[in-house]
């Protein structure tokens, strides 16, 4: 059964473009709905598919295994919640004046697109094409970032298109290395870029040219997924992109970024072994935890908060690859979880800024009053994101620590030292702004239509939060039991 | 096929490398903007004909198609959309730098040390037609960083990414005898979609900011 894949890219392209001939903003909101819902639902079809019956390929140039298939369901159902939140809140700004239909329809061509290529980046079989499917996710979101034309977001832009691109550079130049390596093997032909034939003769690429292939693409994909210290673009960008765009910035694209890094971490551990690329992630994940969890504390804008809390877990997820073992299930289970509660918050936080029209957490508390529905959605996922249980996070960190208790005990501690902090610095802010007393009167509220589909976007996310914190579904678990032998991990899991 | 000895086509594109990396210093001592516009297309032109020696001298024919969308693109129409944008804007000479030029010189010449340091245990693998390249190529994406990050204005640090592209292209071409042809096209249509990002937003910058330097830019930190 290939149509969930088919459907799963092929739809955000299609409404994208018929962005260029819908004129009537009635018709684009119908299709971006049904676009989230086959997002959602072909995003879950094909984990089952994967799950039961392997890996699917369609064309020549799309391949999903197991890890791909893990990547399109935390990129899929997060970019269907993320198309529904854009629709209202993006239509809120258009009722409101603040846009012309022309901009409006702008809007949702570049984000279609910036959903479409990320989703393509974790499916095609060609590095190749995958460095040109992240560039052009980058390019995407260097439109959108920039996308209301004020001063911050001009900055952000800019500083995120000057970043991003010499990240991608430095990936590009280790894809070369790579296929430097890999063509004396399997000759000049394309295959020598292809992941299911690279592993299959991974044992035999020459050992240095691949640690110095590592090292271009971490530190280049690195920067995409906002490791310390190349994230200096991410809290900028999150803070000043409009809020549909800063939620897929953070739960899709530092995930795509880390997709494309745990490729060649595969790779380089087949030609020279797993210490050298585990140490790597792990002082890199270590740094990003440590920094933010510091920095989470003096943060007075709240989407900027959030980015820090994204710079956070993607060091988690890190250390959990790093480790290995067990630790390769506690990163994946991390990023899932993460993604679904990230963007929760910053649907939350949007709601927030529409009303308020500022992003000071100190003249916003008492929330859940005042606003219930950002308040519940900042409220729940503030303590999904601290790692409270019974959720997914609290699940994966606990699983991260115990495996670095067993193999390296000095780990254990830092980390959990570092996640005490996080935890800690996470909650204090959060709950300053939900509980309490409302300070201010809102300068406006939200129309019908913005608060219904944001709603449903909200009630998704945490839906789906709550849901995998009480049950884990077979075809889930099945899917990771596919993907740990990539890795060389083996143990029992939930 | 080569009717040039090996060595010979050797020498030449090593020639041909040499004068990407002699271009990339000339970049890094030119204050005006338009100046610095020319080099880069200048550069691109080395780069074509590296590209086309290599295809001539391994028979790979898809690498013809890469040199003459270099020249297109590289040669032609960038240099066209920046110089255009160098017109609009008010200013021609970039005054104030993060580094300033003697340095900046000093610097990359170390980079290029840095870069032979680093591919020294790699070239063995290579071609022997293209041997050096490899360390020649990551010089000049290395350079092309410096540039980047040493200008203040937004068409210098675009002409600094343009630099790395040239120097991963010579990569790709000389070590690696070109990736293959879907890749390259692709690769070539996001540096031109690249460059006209970068031109929309060096245009709002400027109409919002009153300027193109950056170094204005700095509302936005801890």
């Amino acid at each position: 059964m290939i149509w969930p894949i088919i459907l799963l890219i092929a739809t955000p392209f299609l409404i994208g473009v018929s962005g260029l001939v819908v004129r009537h903003r009635q018709t684009l909101d119908v299709l971006h709905c049904v676009q989230a819902g086959i997002m959602v639902v072909s995003s879950i079809l094909l984990v089952d598919e994967v799950s039961l019956s392997g890996p699917v390929s369609f064309l020549y140039f799309l391949h999903v295994d197991a890890i791909s298939a893990w990547f399109d369901l935390v990129i899929g159902i997060v970019a269907g919640t993320g198309t529904l939140y854009a629709v209202g809140y993006v239509g809120e700004q258009y009722d409101r004046g603040h846009m012309s239909l022309k901009r409006f329809r702008q809007f949702f061509m570049f984000f279609d697109l910036y959903l479409g290529v990320m989703l393509l980046a974790v499916n095609v079989e060609n590095l190749g094409m995958m460095w040109i499917a992240i560039e052009g996710a980058t390019l995407s979101a260097a439109l959108l970032i920039g996308f209301e034309r004020n001063k911050g977001g001009l900055e952000a832009g800019w500083k995120f298109v000057i970043l991003s691109s010499v990240g991608i550079a430095l990936a590009l130049f280790g894809t070369i290395l790579v296929y430097y390596s890999s063509e004396q093997l399997l000759g000049i032909t394309e295959e020598a870029l292809h992941w299911a034939k690279l592993y299959e003769v991974g044992d035999q690429l020459d050992p240095s040219v691949m640690k110095i292939a590592f090292i271009f693409i971490l530190v280049g994909y690195g920067t995409k997924a906002g490791l310390v210290p190349m994230h200096t673009w991410l809290p900028d960008a999150h803070g000043e992109a409009p809020t549909p765009v800063s939620a897929m910035l953070s739960a899709n694209m530092l995930t795509m970024a880390i997709y494309a890094i745990l490729r060649f971490k595969i790779l380089t551990d087949q030609a020279v072994g797993p210490d050298f690329t585990g140490t790597l992630l792990l002082g890199f994940g270590f740094f990003s935890v440590a920094l933010s969890s510091i920095v989470l504390l003096l943060q007075e804008d709240f989407k900027r908060l959030l980015a820090y809390s994204s710079i956070e877990h993607i060091g988690i997820a890190l250390i959990g690859f790093g480790l290995g073992g067990l630790g390769v299930f506690g990163g994946l289970w991390h990023l899932l979880n993460h993604a679904l509660a990230k963007s929760a918050a910053f649907y939350g936080a949007g709601l927030v800024l529409i009303t308020h029209e500022h992003k000071f957490i100190a003249r916003v508390p008492g929330l859940l009053r005042e606003h219930p529905v950002a308040g519940v959605a900042l409220f729940v996922a503030g303590l999904v994101l601290a790692g409270m249980p019974p959720f997914g996070l609290f699940v994966s960190e606990i699983t991260i620590a115990a495996n670095a208790m067993n193999t390296t005990p000095s780990i254990a501690y830092g980390f959990l030292a570092v996640l005490t902090l996080a935890f800690a610095t996470l909650l204090f802010q959060i709950l300053r702004m939900v509980l309490g007393v409302p300070m201010e009167t809102a300068t406006s509220t939200v129309g019908p239509r913005c608060r219904a589909f944001s709603t449903a976007a909200i009630a998704v996310n945490l839906g789906a939060l709550i849901f995998l914190g009480l049950h884990v579904p077979a075809g889930l678990h099945d899917l990771i039991g596919a993907i740990l032998p990539f890795f060389h991990a083996e143990g029992e899991y939930f | 096929m080569p009717t040039l000895p090996v060595n010979i086509g050797s020498y030449l594109v090593n020639l041909c490398s040499a004068l990407l990396l002699l271009t990339c210093f000339a970049i890094v001592a030119q204050r005006r903007l338009m100046a610095c516009v020319d080099l880069f297309a200048l550069q691109s032109g080395f780069l074509a004909v590296t590209a086309t020696l290599v295809a001539y001298l391994t028979g790979i024919h898809h690498i013809y198609l890469a040199a003459i969308l270099t020249i297109a693109i590289k040669a032609i129409i960038l240099p066209r959309i920046l110089k255009k944008i160098v017109r609009q804007l008010n200013v021609q000479r970039e005054v104030s730098m993060y580094v300033n030029i003697p340095t900046g010189l000093l610097i990359c010449g170390g980079l290029v040390i840095l870069a032979f340091f680093i591919t020294q245990p790699i070239v063995h693998l290579g071609f022997l037609l293209t041997q050096d390249s490899l360390a020649i190529a990551l010089a000049i994406v290395l350079i092309g960083f410096f540039i980047m990050v040493s200008r203040q204005k937004a068409v210098t640090q675009v002409i600094g990414f343009l630099v790395m592209e040239n120097g991963l292209f010579l990569a790709a071409t000389a070590a690696a005898y070109g990736m293959p042809l879907m890749v390259e096209l692709g690769i070539f249509f996001d540096v031109l979609v690249a460059g006209l990002i970068v031109g929309i937003y060096t245009h709002q910058i400027q109409e919002t900011f009153g300027s193109v330097d950056t170094s204005r830019m700095k509302a936005l930190k801890e």
